[in-house]
């Protein structure tokens, strides 16, 4: 049986009520339009990741968002994110960011090319209608600009 | 949202209680702590591995909101002793 996050995350709040999950009424469905050997891809972390010489990130509602270089030589990778799991990722941000792996499935043709820059956000903000109304919108120009056939979402 | 605006995607997550509840179009389980959704630090193979799963997945899903398991354990030997550790680490930060 899978480990259960939500009696922690009620436990963690306490007393104040648990942090509301936003889901929407009915999930969107956009089929695929090409296989991953295909497709462009981007990564997207809610880890709050970003270079060390970029802005860093404000705990905890913060709605901003970082590119990031897919060349996994590109620079070392910082997590603002204020959970306490972070200890473990800090050692190596590609356990929940694998820009490593993604980099050498596009050098072998496994998948069919890499964005040309990953995402990242401050996950666990409690401003939904903004995500919504803001973030969201952003992030999707980025996607589409950058002509990305498939988002994988990392969650922190 | 990005989904909506016509660009698939693909949750690769390790609460799947949570994405029970928030329903992303695709989603892949792996059995893993948060926070190590790919494998621990520098085991390149085991993060290659949770990746091409997940990415072999992808024409599997026939409807929106399934969440499909990519049935690999943490541990090899399918031990649940870092869910004890896992619920500190969580707890750490209140």
């Amino acid at each position: 049986m899978p480990f259960e996050y939500l009696p922690i995350m009620a436990q963690h709040a306490a007393p104040k009520p648990p942090r509301v999950l936003a889901a929407p009424s009915k999930p969107a469905w956009c089929g695929l339009s090409k296989p991953a050997r295909e497709s462009r891809i981007a990564l997207l972390s809610s880890a709050a990741l970003r270079l060390v010489d970029q802005a860093p990130f404000i705990p905890r509602e913060d709605l901003s968002y970082r590119r990031l270089p897919v060349d996994p030589g590109g620079g070392a990778i910082v997590i603002d994110h204020h959970s306490g799991i972070g200890q473990v990722p800090r050692q190596d941000p590609e356990i929940v960011f694998p820009r490593t792996v993604l980099a050498k499935l596009a050098a072998q043709g496994i998948i069919g090319a890499l964005s040309p820059f990953h995402f990242s956000f401050m996950g666990g903000v409690r401003r939904h209608e903004e995500i919504e109304n803001t973030l969201a919108p952003a992030l999707t120009r980025e996607l589409q600009q950058a002509g990305v056939d498939l988002a994988l979402l990392v969650p922190y | 949202m990005i989904e909506g605006q016509g660009i698939p995607t693909l949750v690769i997550g390790t609460a799947h209680d949570i994405m029970t509840q928030v329903t992303p179009p695709r989603a892949a389980f792996v059995d893993h702590p948060v926070g190590r959704t790919f494998g621990p630090p520098h085991e390149r193979a085991r993060h290659e591995l949770v990746l091409t799963k997940a990415l072999a997945e992808l024409e599997q899903f026939a409807r929106p909101g399934e969440i499909r398991d990519l049935k690999i354990n943490w541990s090899p030997d399918g031990s649940r002793a870092w869910e004890d550790e896992l619920r500190a680490e969580l707890l750490r930060d209140r």
